[in-house]
Formats: C-alpha cells, structure tokens, sequence
C-alpha cells in the first residue's frame, strides 16, 4: 500500500492526466467488450461465457490482417466483421441448441469453445506472445498534456469507443432495427409472429456482440501483447462490469467500465498489489447495496 | 410408501468402499494410481459439497472455491505457523470456514439467481486479491512454500504416502456419508422445496433464508475439507487454490457427472481427472480435446453421465407406464 | 374468526381492492365471486399476507396479522392453495405432502434423522386418502394431470392442519365432471375438518349449490355478501354480474 505515492499522483496534473487516460483506456476497451455481452444478454438471455475469446480472435485477426494489408483502418473493420461472423456461425450452430436450457448448460457449451478457441489459435498463430506493433500512422510524438504524456493512439481510442458506443444507443434507441431488437428482447413469441425471422434476428444479435469484443480485440492489439490466453482475464473482468453496471444495460455498461478502469488505473499506483482487489472490493460494495447493479432492473 | 434411505445400507455401503479402495493400491502398486485418488478425493468432496448448493438448494454459486482454497489456506498455515496436531488444525480450519461462510452467505443468500452467482463470484475474487496481497502472511502469489509440517498422530504419519493415502480415503468416504446424510434427513428435503418453489415454501412457513444460509455454510464447511486435502498433496497452499477457475472447475465437474444423483459429482470427478491424464498424455493439444469433449457432453449427452446411466436403468427396468411427454427424469 | 376491516390496496395508482369489510364466521363456507379483476386475487394475497394492504386490518382469532411474515400468520392456522398449481415438481406426491407436514411438525430443519419422519409420513398418508390421491403417492408432481395437481396444491395447504382454508379456483382449468368431483372433495373435507374455508369460483353452479355464505366483488369493493337466496335476488349483483340467465333460477 503505497498511499504517499497516491497523494502525490494526485496532487500532480501530469499524473492525474496521464493515470485518468490509462485508465480511460482500460475502461473504454471494457466497454466496448461488455456491450457485446450485455447485448447478447439483454436480448437472448445468455451469458456469453466465451465473449472474451471473441475479443481475443479480434485482436489476432487484426495481427493477421494488418500484417497482410498495412492499413490500420481496414485492419480494425476487417477484423471487427470477422469476429461477427464468427459470432453468427458461433450462435446457429451451437448457442441455439441450448436457448432456454439450464444456464450452466450454456455456460459448459461457452467453456468448450473458450479451451477450442485457444488452441486453434495457438495451432494457427503460434502459443508465444506476440505483438503487433504501432501502426504507422500512430507513430508521432505524444501529446502533451498538462505535463502528461498523452499517446496519439489513446485519444484515437478514446475517440472511436465514444462514436461507436454512440452509435450503438443510436441504432437501439432510435433505428427501426433497434426497436425489433428491443422488441424481441420483451416478447420473441410477439415478433415472431409479426413475420420478423427471429433466428436470423438472434443470429445477428450475436454476431453484433462478438463484433464490438472483435472490435475491441482490433483497437487493444498495437497496445497489448497477443496471447492465447488473453480471453480470459477480459472474460472475468467483463463480467464484473456487467455485475456493477447491470445486466442488459448499456449506459450502465458504461458507467461501470469507466469507473473499473479509473479504479484500476490509480489504484495501481497506491495500491501495487491490491489493484485488481479494489476491483472486487468496489463490486462487492456495489453488489450487496444494490445486488441488480448500478443500472440494472430490479427482478420482480 | 416411501422410506427413508436407510443409514445402515449407506454405512454399510462406505465401508465395502474404503475396504476396497485399501486393497487396490496393494493389488495394483502404483505412484500415479494413488496421486489420482488422493486428487480425487480433494475435488470430489469439493464437488460434491458444490452439488449441495447447487443441485440440492438450487443456488447456483460461481464463488465456491473461496471455501475450498480458505481450506487449504488455514490448515497449511495453521501447520507452519503453529505445528499443532494435525486434527485440531483440521478442526479449527473446519470451524474458520463456517464462520466465513456465515458472514459471506449472510450477505449474498438475500441475492437471487444469476446475481447469487455473481456475488458470490465477487467474495471469491476478493479473497483471492487479498490473498496475493497479504504477502507476509500468505506468501502472495508464491503461496505458502517450504512445506507443511506433519507431526505424526495417533500412530498415522501422513508424511508417508501410503498413510496420506488411506486418510484421504478416509475422509473421502466419511464425508460424502456425512453429505449423503444431511441430504437424506428432513432437511435436504426442505432444501429441495425450497429449490423447486421457494415461494410456496414460504407459504408452507418455511424459513426460506435459514435454510439457505446452512446449506451455504455446510457446503463450505466440506469444500475447506476438500482443501485440507489438497493442502496436504501438495504439500502447500497456492492462490490458484481460491482463484474462480476452481470454482468453475467444480460446475464443470457436476455437470460432467450429473447433478442430479448424489454421486454424480464424484463421477464427474473421476472423468475430469482422467480426461487430464488422457488427453495430456496423447496430445498436446488439450484445449482442443477437452473442449470437444465438453461440446459432446453439452449438445450431445445433454446431461451428465451418471444422470444418464441412472435414466436408462430406470427406463429398462420401469413397467411401461406413464410416458406423457412432460415425464421428467426423477432426481434424488 | 378471519375478518378483514377495512383493507385498501392500490398498485401503481389502480385500486385493486377499495375499503373491505367481511367478517368470515368459525366453521363457515363462503364463496367469493365476482367479475375478472374484480380484485379477487388480491383480496386473498392481502388476507393470507401475501401482500400487506395499504390501510385496513385483517383480523385472524383476534390478531391483527397485518405484517406479520408468511411463517407466521400459516403457524397460526391459515394456510391457501393456488390458482394456478403452485407445487414442487421434483418430488413425489407423497414426497412433497411429508415435507410439507414436516414443516407444520416444526421439523423442517432437523438433520440428525432420515426423511421421511414416520410421524410425519404418517400424516402425509392421511391427507392423501383424504383427497384419494393414495395410489399416486409415489408419482412425481410434475408428471400428475392437472386435475391431481391442483388437488396435490390444496392437499399441501392441508397438511398445515388449518383452521382457516383459503382456496384460490379450485377448479380452474377442469372439465365439468372433474370439477363436480374436486368441489365434492373439497366440500367433504369441509364437513369432516369443520375449518373455516373460503373459496373463489367462476362456475355459478357450483357456487350456488355449495356455499353458505356468497362474497361479490367488483372493481375492488364489495357488492354484496349474504346466502344464496339474497345473492342471487340482488339487483346489484344480477346487474353487475349474474344477468338473469335462466339456469340460475333453481
């Protein structure tokens, strides 16, 4: 425990800025993977127990991709869309076998993908750590802020997470698109009988989850080392997102993933071993004064 | 007329079980066949505990492993720190964990379903973060290391393998008796009712939150035994022992032998324990093997295996009788 | 016995239940009807303590039960059955009836002993023959027929040994031959237990042959309450409810 150098951070505005965009951009890649899962939950009433390894796939199609292509923005799209696809094939084939089975029915069929997923990646990818580099266009100088350093890519991220996560409330709150899927969250029964085909509707559902894990897959790869088993630790901490901001909610999502990645962030820096332990701490508080989640409905 | 499931046949039952576990090492002498039983016995009494909460109360928790890693914890510290006789540490680690269950269901049993998971979830993880924390304690993230002291007792030294051996067995069978019991009393057949509609339970005056609770803390109580075990194995104590992939482990581990039937997740304990062994041996490619396994329980079996077995038994030796589409499989 | 004085519920600005005042004598059989939504339901979550009423009291031998936990007011002697079978589908019939006198035993907790408690078996054997369920005694709950279910749904209020029996359509969901049958069950059991029991019907035939005393509710309030006879003279009532089909001229 290290509270002198909290202080001391605090009472700093480079560090504050530099801790505030670190943990900024933990939070938006936790956002960006907790929507998907909190997508898929909201309106197919599964835990995707394997969403990490979406994110993962995300970050090792954007390797491949990038390598093959040089364009960091093709690399991002391509590697996003691959991951949905995935996604897709994943939820026709294998999640729709088990929609409204015992939740630990599912969560067994999500485990089984998640030991597949990494070692199909290390058969094709190689089991080593490996890292994609910066990509051109990203390799200026850092910014300087208020004395802190500031990495061009950060605000790349920080800037495309806040337009995508945007865009998604757009497209649920306000597209026609979104109202089906909202719909269909309430009562599938209903809009299948309105002529709306629900499996393709649930298929897309899904794909569009893994899809923005992929896209944070994409997004974190120039700036984290690539790993098989990187799913997992995105996996865990997603779900404590989820726990805290509630189930189904996307603002809430967000609230969370933000506030995790502010708390691990300057916790690191006063609290060097127990960082990921405020995370559980601050989940254990939340969790027993409000056991739905910050923005989570009550169940009745 | 139903009666109750004798004491004396499970007693019984128990003893032929330890017997022949005895005589099995001697008739086939093998290091790995006795490491695997002794594995074995740590994980199917955490399972089986787990099943409590889950197969017999209906709580599904994602954080049981806090209990069986708390078990390994106590009693490894409780020997280095203190060398007292190995069943009082046993016996305080025991107690230290129903107190702790106590606190921790206290709080989450008021939580209902996939949120019980959760919470339950976060205290494991919390324990977990303090254990790598508390470095001077619990060694961090290098666990407790240099051994753990085994002052012989009563004549058992359990330094020697074979000795560990046969008290691994030991509590392996007396605590699954001891689990089988409090299953078969009154009192697991209110946990059951209170599993299938807790509502009404309240409306029969069923206390609905205390029975939830014991059965939080009983399941504690016998996972910290899985862990004393383990303890001993290893002859230590590690923060992989209270990380959540042991509790996964042990959902998976119930779901492979079946949740349904008392002894399912001792099966499944068996199953896992030798698909590792198994698969490690003839590839290297464990992931891709286990998971597929795991798919063709999941899609293919639909259940575990004893569940399964249990339910061609009962459909070749039952008269042919009801056979409405809502028939469900029985559970016990 | 069980009275209700004055008990109002709202949900969400809807009165469900607007100032009730019934008074239900020991030993009595009384039928509440009336219109769906008249607020039926309601009026026995808020008797049994299911849910607490906004205002009023609910008088139960003389206590006022309002607030007291579901444990409690079913240990002083009222119990309920469900509309909709409301019972534990792993359990055998006769599994599910010994838990459920178990509980009533005050043994529900005890772990030293094996299930069933003979005593308590016993009981459950009982209750069975007492509504001829004896030869399904082994049946799983979730593989009865409906019929069986909901007689397994009164059978678990039964075995609590009450003095007060809230019944909540007992027949709902049945043929009309089945019907006759359960409503003779529950008639029978009437007369052998003598407990206070109060039902809620939509089959007039039943109602008008069977019941002492009629109950009319209609949008939360209280229409009307006397015998057979005056209910089926009133005005109101026919108005609001009955119309004048022939069939209920008897």
């Amino acid at each position: 425990m290290d509270l002198a150098a909290l202080a001391n951070c605090l009472a700093s505005p480079s560090c504050v800025v530099t801790q505030t965009v670190g943990g900024l951009i933990i939070g938006m890649l936790l956002f960006l993977v907790t929507a998907g899962l909190t997508l898929i939950f909201g309106v197919l009433k599964v835990i995707n127990f394997a969403h990490g390894s979406f994110y993962m796939l995300g970050a090792y199609f954007a390797l491949t991709i990038f390598k093959l292509s040089g364009s960091y923005l093709l690399t991002v799209i391509g590697a996003a869309l691959a991951t949905g696809a995935v996604g897709f094939i994943f939820e026709r084939l294998f999640i729709s076998r088990v929609y409204g089975r015992n939740v630990l029915m599912q969560l067994l069929v999500c485990y089984g993908f998640i030991l597949i997923f990494d070692d199909v990646v290390k058969i094709i990818w190689g089991p080593e750590f490996k890292s994609m580099g910066m990509p051109a266009m990203f390799q200026v100088p850092p910014l300087f802020i208020a004395g802190g350093v500031v990495p061009p890519f950060y605000l790349f991220l920080l800037g495309i997470t806040l337009m995508i996560g945007f865009a998604l409330w757009l497209v649920i709150e306000k597209t026609r698109i979104g109202k089906t899927v909202r719909a269909a969250a309430y009562n599938p029964g209903m809009v299948s009988a309105l002529g709306v085909n629900t499996d393709i509707l649930y298929g897309v559902v899904f794909a569009l989850g893994g899809l923005l894990a992929g896209f944070a897959g994409a997004l974190a790869a120039p700036v984290r080392s690539l790993t098989p088993g990187m799913g997992f630790s995105v996996l865990i901490e997603s779900f404590i997102v989820t726990a805290i901001g509630g189930i189904g909610s996307i603002a809430g999502a967000f609230a969370a993933a933000v506030a995790i990645g502010l708390i691990r962030s300057f916790g690191s820096v006063g609290f060097p071993l127990f960082a990921e332990g405020l995370m559980y701490l601050f989940m254990v508080i939340i969790l027993v004064t409000k056991p739905t989640g910050l923005f989570g409905k009550e169940i009745a | 007329m139903m009666r109750p499931r004798s004491l004396a046949f499970d007693l019984a039952l128990g003893i032929m079980v330890l017997a022949a576990l005895t005589i099995i090492p001697i008739v086939f002498p093998s290091k790995a066949l006795v490491d695997f039983v002794i594995r074995g016995a740590a994980l199917a009494l955490f399972a089986t505990s787990l099943n409590l909460l889950i197969g017999y109360g209906g709580m599904v928790s994602f954080g049981h492993g806090m209990f069986f890693g708390l078990g390994t914890y106590s009693f490894g510290l409780l020997m280095q720190r203190t060398g007292m006789p190995i069943p009082a540490a046993f016996a305080i680690t025991l107690i230290v964990s129903a107190l702790v269950a106590l606190s921790v269901g206290l709080v989450c049993i008021h939580v209902k379903e996939i949120y019980f998971a959760f919470i339950t979830l976060a205290f494991q993880m919390l324990l977990y973060s303090l254990i790598i924390l508390w470095v001077p304690l619990t060694g961090g993230d290098q666990g407790l290391t240099g051994g753990i002291p085994r002052p012989p007792f009563l004549g058992i030294n359990l330094a020697n393998q074979g000795h560990l051996y046969l008290a691994s067995c030991t509590l392996l069978v007396s605590g699954l008796m001891l689990m089988r019991h409090i299953v078969e009393s009154p009192f697991g057949y209110t946990l059951r009712v209170v599993r299938d509609n807790a509502t009404r339970a309240g409306f029969l005056g069923v206390k609905v939150l205390r029975v939830r609770l014991l059965a939080f803390v009983l399941a504690g109580v016998f996972a910290a035994a899985g862990g004393v075990i383990m303890s001993l194995f290893v002859s230590g104590a590690y923060p992989e022992f209270a990380y959540w992939t042991v509790s996964g482990e042990g959902i998976f581990i119930i779901m492979l032998g079946g949740l349904n039937t008392f002894l399912g997740p001792t099966v499944g304990t068996v199953i896992l324990l030798l698909l590792n062994d198994v698969v490690t041996r003839f590839t290297e490619y464990y992931g891709l093997a286990l998971g597929t396994v795991i798919l063709l329980f999941a899609l293919g079996l639909r259940r575990g295996l004893l569940d399964l077995l249990i339910e061609l038994w009962r459909r070749l030796t039952a008269p042919s009788g009801k056979t409405r589409s809502r028939v469900r499989p029985a559970r016990r | 016995m069980l009275s209700v004085e004055g008990i109002c519920k709202s949900f969400g600005g809807v009165a469900a239940i607007s100032d009730v005042t019934l008074e239900f004598k020991t030993g009595s059989l009384t039928a509440i009807i009336g219109p769906n939504g008249a607020g039926k339901t309601t009026f026995f979550n808020l008797a049994s303590g299911a849910v607490r009423p906004d205002s009023g009291r609910v008088i139960l031998f003389g206590e006022n039960i309002v607030g007291l936990s579901r444990m409690e007011i079913v240990r002083r002697g009222l119990a309920r059955a469900f509309q909709v079978a409301n019972i534990f589908p792993s359990l055998t019939v006769e599994g599910a009836l010994v838990a459920a006198v178990q509980v009533h035993a005050r043994k529900a907790e005890t772990i030293c002993r094996r299930f069933p408690l003979k005593e308590c078996r016993d009981r459950a054997f009982a209750v069975m023959e007492m509504l001829g369920l004896e030869d399904k005694a082994a049946t799983l709950s979730a593989n009865l027929s409906h019929g069986d279910q909901k007689l397994l749904d009164v059978g678990l209020a039964l075995a609590l040994e009450p003095r007060v029996l809230l019944l909540d359509e007992p027949t709902a969901g049945m043929g009309p031959e089945e019907r006759w049958q359960m409503i003779q069950k529950v008639h029978e059991l009437w007369e052998r237990q003598k407990f206070t029991l109060i039902f809620i019907e939509h089959d007039m035939d039943i109602v008008f042959k069977i019941a002492n005393t009629i109950c009319v509710l209609s949008y939360g309030k209280l229409l009307a309450e006397g015998t057979p006879a005056e209910i089926r003279g009133d005005p109101q009532v026919i108005a609001a409810y009955l119309g004048t089909s022939p069939e209920i001229e008897r």
